[in-house]
């Protein structure tokens, strides 16, 4: 906006002051359409998971939960280094799924945040007469919540990662087992995100949605460990694998055995050979596409426009 | 014919006044009961139709208190705001059972008669479910009804009703109040009540603004000067005429419409015909600006 | 200059028909959609957005086919749903920023637009706090501006003064003139209340049952009819009475002291203002009747063309 240095008032007399205008102003600018939304939308779900851009008492448990699923790696790495011990006590795809509970926590705390709240505001309508697809608003808000537990995940594994490195364990074997780590926390992080979202779409309450996931996550893990052990007297530990991946956390303890060689955290979920890994494998891509199946349809049939 | 009177009536929850030192009557006809939102309407009506005690000051039908009378509950029909309804019934089996608890004579032929009179007896074997919301509202009506009372209490009636719908019920309500029914409805939307109302009650806050005709109270409202627009053969020239005779406080030309302020309304509308013929000006158009029902309720609400 | 152009656009859910054989032209400015209650109306907005897929029949909107090009649409159109949709946790300023990135502007413009927005719709301090803490006027206005931030060249609003009080609808009728004649943004509004239509729409498009019903600019269903209205403060029977005389035609009205004076060629209003200054009555209101959007419900049963 250009401001005249010297304007003409109506009775002819020359002045330096000006009114600018400040009506509404038309966009002529660019409109960067559905991949931009979409980006939009992930950031906002990721955002929203750590509390950023709400106000402060939302922040609260999501960083209490991310000291409190952290310190224990800083002990780890304390311990290992005072006692000049030759490896860490937990490995980098042993540790997630061995402090399951505070993941747990926090995927419980956060699912219902990416979605139950969005269908109790019934916010819907505004997404939808938007430059996006009803299928974006699904896919936006699965990788944006499941980037936030992944980055969850990531920092304790990261943690003794860098704790390796200062123990001077091997340069090489420290790189590769941290980004062994990275990967199955990525795998852990898209399954419990994918179950955690169905259930949380199902209602608009952000407390139910929190007990569901919650229950739902600490009940499978109490129900299917009693189960493998009943499997293993009955029949054997082979046969008991086969149902350790009704548990997610053992689900991706056996796919880390079976992609990457390393050693197991539980004693049931060792996949058993080549059928077993493949078996492990199917039922990771079943769940998870089962749930965008279901996360798809629920999202067609509420509140459209 | 049915009088609803009340004296001196408050009602409090708590510290929360919801009707403040409230008297009036209610007579038949149709009377317009309206206020903003949360000023205290949905009480009131509940005080009359005996669900609710006033916490001081006496509420009665005809001089008889309503609160705790059973026999009068059969003279009035209450319309509540709330659309909670029995979605599984059809219209005839949910009027019908409504006219069995008000204990009518002959149920069957009553339901039949009520329903007739909201104009759903084609629609009267269909479940409530798969009703609009217009006609949900007209199936209340049809229970409000059915025991033929002579006082109808309304909450609301037109909330969310399209326009034909609500010109079916606002002829409805009018041919009542043509009959000698007492009815007495409540709105914020005064769109609806300036075509049927005659008497409208106004609330703001739980305390009575004004009652009557709402021309008439424009009328009372002598510290606020009337507003009116002239448009005329010769605008300049009226203005000065109507300046020079002093009886409007100001006048104001626009291009093509004079708008003008009076105190004294009597005078100014008695003056402006004589003056106009006397200047030989023609007259166009001579609107009051500020007598709409709308108008006088801006003014009421800001007293 | 036609926004909107539908031909023989039919949406069916099984038996149920929402939206029937409808061919109309909406043309810029404001627009009021009466009528259409429920199913029918929802309908047809989802199809224009290009949400649904007609049964039959297509529509254009912008010059955009609503059928193929609903991506586009939505990037220049605007939508303010009747229904509750305000996320009650964050302030009027995130939440508009964000949905202003989510119609597709940039970082910086999504801020700036949403900072100015909010100050067209009337939103000053308030903007920084939650939305749950604001009154139903404030919630409106917050929808309002996420359906303007974007500078659509449409916007759709559905209902604006719902659970507005008559202070906070008329607030509401002004932004929404505004919108059209200041911000150019073209309007289509629906409303049950006809005198709020008549007020801000210069035409007027009226569904019934899924079914067109009337298709008129505001002008033409508001124009003046044949009579003159009259009030006057006192003895109204001896003015009609002196009226007729001279052989006026006239018909007494529903209230005291008001009547309807049938308009001929002759100076029917000098005649009037004449009689009532001889007989020394005050003249309340003297005006000539008009039409209104009222008559087209009273007398409907069934479809008529469409008019203009």
């Amino acid at each position: 906006m250009t401001s005249q240095e010297s304007a003409v008032t109506p009775d002819g007399v020359a002045t330096d002051s000006v009114i600018h205008d400040i009506g509404f102003r038309h966009y002529d600018g660019p409109r960067l359409g559905r991949g931009w939304a979409f980006r939009s939308l992930f950031y906002e779900t990721l955002r929203g998971s750590f509390g950023l851009g709400r106000p402060a008492k939302v922040k609260i448990m999501p960083w209490v939960l991310i000291v409190l699923f952290a310190l224990p790696s800083l002990v780890m790495v304390a311990i290992t280094i005072l006692t000049a011990s030759e490896e860490l006590p937990l490995s980098y795809t042993m540790y997630p799924v061995a402090i399951s509970l505070v993941v747990s926590l926090f995927i419980a705390g956060r699912a219902p945040y990416a979605v139950s709240r969005d269908l109790r505001d019934g916010i819907m309508p505004l997404y939808l007469s938007r430059p996006i697809r009803r299928q974006d608003y699904v896919y936006a808000k699965l990788l944006g919540l499941s980037a936030a537990v992944w980055i969850f995940v990531a920092t304790p594994v990261t943690i003794l990662f860098i704790g390796a490195l200062l123990a001077k364990f091997s340069v090489k074997d420290a790189i590769f087992g941290w980004l062994g780590g990275l990967l199955m926390a990525a795998v852990l992080s898209i399954l419990l995100t994918s179950i955690s979202l169905v259930l949380a779409s199902f209602t608009k309450r952000k407390g139910l949605g929190v007990a569901a996931v919650l229950s739902t996550l600490i009940l499978l893990n109490g129900f299917v460990a009693v189960l493998v052990s009943v499997v293993d007297m009955q029949s054997s530990e082979t046969a008991a694998s086969y149902f350790a991946v009704l548990d997610p956390y053992m689900l991706v303890d056996g796919l880390g055995a079976a992609w990457l060689g390393v050693d197991t955290t539980f004693l049931y979920s060792q996949p058993d050979g080549a059928l077993g890994a493949v078996y492990y494998s199917a039922v990771l891509l079943v769940v998870v596409t089962g749930c965008v199946a279901i996360l798809l349809r629920r999202f067609k049939k509420v509140g459209g426009v | 014919m049915s009088t609803i009177e009340l004296h001196g009536v408050s009602r409090w929850f708590g510290n929360v006044v919801a009707v403040n030192d409230v008297t009036m009557s209610i007579g038949p006809g149709v009377t317009g009961l309206l206020g903003p939102n949360g000023a205290g309407k949905s009480t009131l009506l509940s005080m009359m139709g005996g669900f609710l005690p006033p916490s001081s000051g006496t509420v009665t039908i005809d001089g008889v208190p309503v609160w705790r009378n059973p026999e009068l509950y059969s003279g009035i029909g209450l319309v509540p705001e709330t659309e909670a309804m029995f979605d599984a019934m059809t219209a005839y089996e949910f009027v019908l059972a409504n006219a069995r608890l008000h204990r009518v004579d002959d149920p069957a032929s009553a339901t039949v008669a009520a329903l007739e009179q909201v104009e759903l007896i084609e629609a009267r074997d269909r479940k409530v479910g798969t009703f609009s919301k217009g006609m949900k509202q007209r199936v209340k009506m049809a229970t409000a009804l059915v025991h033929k009372p002579k006082v109808l209490l309304l909450d609301e009636p037109f909330n969310g009703m399209d326009p034909r719908q609500r010109l079916h019920l606002l002829e409805l309500l009018q041919r009542l109040g043509d009959e000698g029914h007492t009815v007495l409805f409540s709105s914020h939307i005064l769109e609806e009540v300036e075509d049927v109302a005659g008497t409208i009650e106004v609330i703001v806050a739980g305390r009575q603004a004004a009652s009557g005709d709402f021309r008439s109270i424009r009328r009372l409202m002598t510290e606020r000067p009337h507003q009116y627009t002239v448009t005329s053969s010769d605008n300049r020239a009226l203005a000065a005429a109507i300046i020079a005779d002093g009886s409007a406080d100001a006048v104001n030309l626009t291009s093509d419409v004079l708008s003008i302020q009076a105190s004294d309304f009597g005078r100014f509308v008695h003056a402006l015909p004589r003056i106009a013929r006397d200047a030989g000006i023609a007259l166009h158009d001579v609107t009051p600006a500020d007598e709409s029902l709308e108008s006088v309720f801006a003014y009421l609400v800001a007293r | 200059m036609a926004t909107i152009t539908t031909s023989g656009l039919t949406k069916s859910f099984g038996p149920v028909t929402a939206v029937s054989n409808l061919t109309v032209e909406l043309p810029s400015g404001v627009v009021g959609l009466v009528g259409a209650n429920g199913a029918g109306k929802s309908t047809l907005i989802k199809m224009l957005l290009g949400l649904l897929s007609p049964t039959s029949g297509g529509a254009t909107i912008l010059g955009f086919d609503c059928l193929t090009d609903g991506l586009k649409i939505r990037e220049v159109v605007g939508y303010m749903p009747e229904s509750e949709c305000l996320p009650l946790d964050i302030s009027a300023t995130e939440f508009l920023v964000h949905m202003a990135r989510m119609s597709g502007l940039p970082a910086d413009s999504a801020r700036e637009r949403a900072a100015d927005t909010l100050r067209h719709v009337g939103l000053y301090e308030e903007r920084y706090r939650p939305i749950g803490g604001y009154s139903t006027g404030m919630k409106q206005r917050v929808k309002l501006a996420q359906a303007l931030v974007h500078d659509p060249k449409l916007v759709f609003l559905d209902e604006p003064t719902n659970g507005l009080d008559p202070a906070g609808r008329d607030d509401m009728l002004g932004l929404i003139s505004r919108v059209s004649s200041d911000f150019g943004i073209s309007v289509v509004v629906t409303s049950h209340l006809l005198g709020e239509l008549e007020r801000i729409s210069d035409h007027i498009v009226v569904i019934d049952g899924g079914v067109l019903q009337r298709s008129t600019s505001t002008a033409d269903a508001t124009q003046f009819a044949g009579s003159l209205l009259v009030e006057v403060t006192d003895r109204a029977d001896a003015v009609i009475a002196k009226l007729r005389e001279g052989g006026a035609s006239v018909a007494e009205g529903r209230n005291q002291g008001s009547f309807a004076v049938e308009l001929t060629d002759d100076d029917v209003t000098g005649t009037v203002v004449a009689a009532v200054a001889e007989l020394g009555v005050g003249l309340v209101r003297l005006q000539r009747k008009r039409h209104q959007l009222s008559e087209i419900f009273a007398t409907n049963d069934s479809p008529v063309e469409v008019a203009s």
